[in-house]
């Protein structure tokens, strides 16, 4: 087993050089990889089991440069990936580089979506495998099962990463930092923003000013409390968030049709009843039927959604003006400092109190321009959240110039994935990833 | 020069006598070799053609790496099997067997979800309460993932079944399921039932072609003979040959035939001799309306074949080839 923090371990471990070349099949010519791999690189896994499921070694090869000749890329070391890995190296972030060869079962958690993207293998004994889609997950799985679990620690890593995506390159590179257990959380917001975004610029070609970037900010912690403040029914509140990951308008997700049948006569019987009313009524059903209640949903679970559906359908809890102010909330866009005063314009009119989450964003603004960085540059969107199943507070995204799609840079808070890999307390933790193929948008395709 | 057309057909099963049926009907028998377990064959009467007998699964990936010209498949494997069907092979024509539809079913347990809007809904809560994903069983992993992302379901989880795939929520390995299902029998017997708008797709065999075959001019000529003969099958069954005599035949006449009964007009003379093709569901009325302006007999014949000049299915299969000018450069 390996004892001490990380860094400890990367300084202290004894560097195996290992080259390999390999000719493709097809014309062109890939050169796979040129690193130096430690001994524990070759560690297999311990027993996996279903959830939280820790790659046992962390750093795996000192130098990942990821080398493609096949589209006429002279260089054999793309300084870019240098230059982001030496920046965050030199902020104080230990480099760690899980192994490629990841557990496939860690990352169905997160969603068909990825699992889609996944290239899987398997071994003799019948485990799967995939190559690594991300960093998150595995540089947080090794922290949650290392001793500093629980304990400050910040990563960095750059390296590949492996995604089917249709008629482009499966591989590409990706640097990133993770910033764990930090209590100070706005300070954490705003290092790792300034420090992902001057990373970037590192990379950038002299040619382009590192100001090029466009970044946009959001807040997923200001709409989550925004809902409670509200005082929505649960149900309600799971909804909106989830209509809103879909870029459903409000609208959409307010009409009962698009949650589902209407099961008016039913709820006409429910209405009114309470818990155990309900459910006597659901299995009573059940057994009129002869039906076995089987399936993974208990009559309770199945009482508990007509209850549900009934309270939606007369609408309680949901009146006409917490509508308009959450419309009133998603309008509030551009400098980020009137933003913050008109938010607290609504909130004061809507007479919710969102003192805390609102203090919370002005002392991140201001550590941002204690950063260095000027707050009136960066677009804030209400309605910006990234993912909300993943992100629980502050997001960011940064786009090269010339209308790129994809953003370069991404990031967020994220303090619900340790808890949801196993982590017994909760450990705040931050980070983002920097796509180092979409830095520039000179003709290389990402 | 001289290399054959492989036709790949179902090498067992109702999929293989279907198929042979088919195949027997347009007048082309398919030979087996030197006995049942003999793997190539050849269609009577059409030399330089080679029939493969193989599992469905594989006529799907030979279709798709181009071994194979032809095949008789399921669109259900297509679907499923091939990322980007649509530039591999082309469906030609649905077969008339082998239907099977890929649904989403639940418990009937549930009787609060009949559509994928509440299965989204119930999937989003019982992560929450759980803590897990809802687990779907299937081995259209493909199809599920696309179907359940336009419908915005997502928490999901996919647990590959290769097979008994209904019994799995009541084994407690899956919540719901997605199959294919005939007659729904089999889901009901499992306490299974299907959302309202849960069907991801009603497949049947169908002819297809392959797009990444080695196409000259030899395999297309041998490709036009057999879909000629198959188009005139299916003009032949689907159609009946009507002819009548009016007094006198009027453009009005002939409009409304084409407009109110979807005739094709084969011969009209200026005698009054009129002889035309309809669907067969529509020649009795024609012939009742024919006699309605003053036929005195309407005769309707059912046809073994009916050739065109025209080929659709073939015209179809060469608008997606490319020139064979260019194949040569």
């Amino acid at each position: 087993m390996i004892s001490g923090p990380f860094h400890t371990l990367q300084a202290t471990a004894r560097m195996r050089p290992c080259k390999v070349f390999r000719p493709n099949r097809a014309k062109t010519f890939h050169v796979k990889r040129i690193g130096t791999i430690s001994p524990w690189n070759r560690t297999n896994f311990p027993n996996l089991s279903a959830k939280a499921v820790a790659p046992q070694a962390s750093p795996c090869y000192e130098r990942p440069t990821y080398l493609e000749l096949s589209r006429q890329i002279l260089s054999f070391v793309d300084p870019r990936a240098d230059a982001v890995i030496a920046h965050l190296t030199r902020a104080g972030y230990a480099r760690v580089e899980p192994p490629i060869l990841q557990p496939a079962s860690i990352f169905f958690d997160s969603g068909e979506d990825l699992r889609a993207q996944l290239y899987l293998t398997s071994d003799l004994s019948g485990a799967d495998y995939c190559l690594r889609p991300e960093y998150t997950i595995p540089v947080l799985a090794a922290y949650l099962a290392g001793p500093s679990a629980g304990q400050r620690a910040a990563f960095c890593y750059c390296g590949p990463v492996f995604r089917f995506r249709p008629g482009k390159t499966s591989e590409s590179t990706q640097a990133g930092v993770e910033n764990f257990g930090r209590p100070d959380i706005e300070a954490a917001d705003a290092e790792i923003l300034a420090l992902a975004l001057d990373a970037a610029a590192a990379a950038t070609p002299r040619s382009m000013l590192p100001s090029s970037l466009t970044v946009r900010i959001g807040d997923a912690g200001l709409f989550s409390k925004l809902l409670e403040a509200l005082d929505l029914p649960p149900q309600w509140r799971r909804r909106i968030a989830r209509g809103h990951s879909q870029g459903k308008t409000l609208d959409e997700i307010l009409s009962l049709g698009v949650n589902g049948t209407d099961h008016s006569g039913v709820l006409g019987v429910l209405e009114g009843a309470d818990k155990q009313g309900a459910r006597a009524l659901v299995e009573d059903l059940l057994s009129i039927a002869g039906i076995a209640p089987a399936g993974g949903r208990t009559p309770g679970e199945i009482a508990d959604r007509f209850l549900e559906q009934a309270a939606l359908k007369t609408g309680s809890g949901f009146s006409k003006e917490k509508r308009v102010i959450i419309e009133e909330f998603f309008k509030i866009e551009g400098d980020p400092r009137d933003a913050s005063v008109r938010l607290r314009a609504l909130a004061a009119r809507a007479t919710l109190d969102l003192s805390a989450v609102l203090d919370s964003f002005d002392t991140r603004l201001g550590l941002i321009a204690g950063q260095g960085r000027d707050p009136a540059k960066l677009h804030f969107s209400a309605r910006f959240t990234r993912n909300l199943d993943y992100y629980t507070g502050f997001v960011f995204e940064a786009f090269a110039p010339g209308g790129a799609e994809l953003p370069a840079v991404g990031g967020g808070r994220y303090d619900g994935l340790p808890h949801a890999l196993g982590a017994k307390t909760q450990i705040p933790a931050i980070g983002a990833a920097i796509w180092i193929d979409r830095l520039d948008e000179s003709g290389r395709q990402p | 020069m001289n290399s054959p057309l492989v036709l790949a057909v179902p090498s067992k099963g109702r999929l293989q006598e279907n198929a042979a049926a088919f195949f027997a009907r347009a007048g082309l028998d398919i030979a087996q070799g030197r006995g049942a377990r003999d793997y190539r064959g050849r269609l009577a009467g059409l030399d330089n053609v080679e029939i493969a007998f193989l599992s469905a699964a594989d006529i799907v990936a030979q279709l798709a790496s181009g071994h194979a010209h032809l095949g008789v498949t399921g669109e259900d494997l297509i679907r499923e099997t091939l990322a980007d069907a649509e530039s591999k092979v082309e469906l030609l024509a649905p077969l008339g067997f082998g239907q099977a539809h890929v649904v989403v079913a639940v418990p009937r347990a549930w009787i609060d979800v009949k559509t994928m809007a509440d299965l989204e809904d119930v999937a989003a809560a019982f992560r929450v309460r759980r803590g897990e994903r809802m687990r779907v069983a299937t081995k259209y992993v493909h199809l599920t993932r696309r179907f359940f992302a336009e419908r915005h379901v997502s928490d999901y989880r996919i647990v590959e079944s290769l097979g008994a795939t209904e019994g799995a929520p009541a084994a407690g390995q899956a919540e719901l399921i997605v199959d294919i299902t005939t007659t729904g029998a089999t889901l009901a017997a499992n306490s299974l039932k299907i959302l309202d708008d849960g069907t991801i797709l009603r497949s049947q065999a169908n002819l297809t072609a392959s797009l990444r075959a080695d196409w000259s001019f030899g395999q297309r000529e041998l490709a036009r003979v057999i879909l000629s003969r198959i188009a005139a099958e299916e003009e032949a069954r689907t159609t009946r040959e009507v002819s009548a005599v009016l007094s006198h035949v009027t453009e009005p006449v002939i409009a409304e035939a084409k407009a109110g009964f979807n005739a094709r007009i084969r011969f009209h003379g200026s005698d009054g001799r009129l002889n035309l093709n309809c669907p067969k569901d529509k020649a009795a009325p024609l012939a009742d309306w024919l006699i309605a302006q003053g036929a005195t007999h309407v005769c309707v014949a059912a046809q073994d074949y009916v050739f065109s000049a025209e080929n659709p299915l073939f015209e179809r299969l060469i608008a997606r080839l490319p020139n064979p000018q260019d194949q040569n450069s």
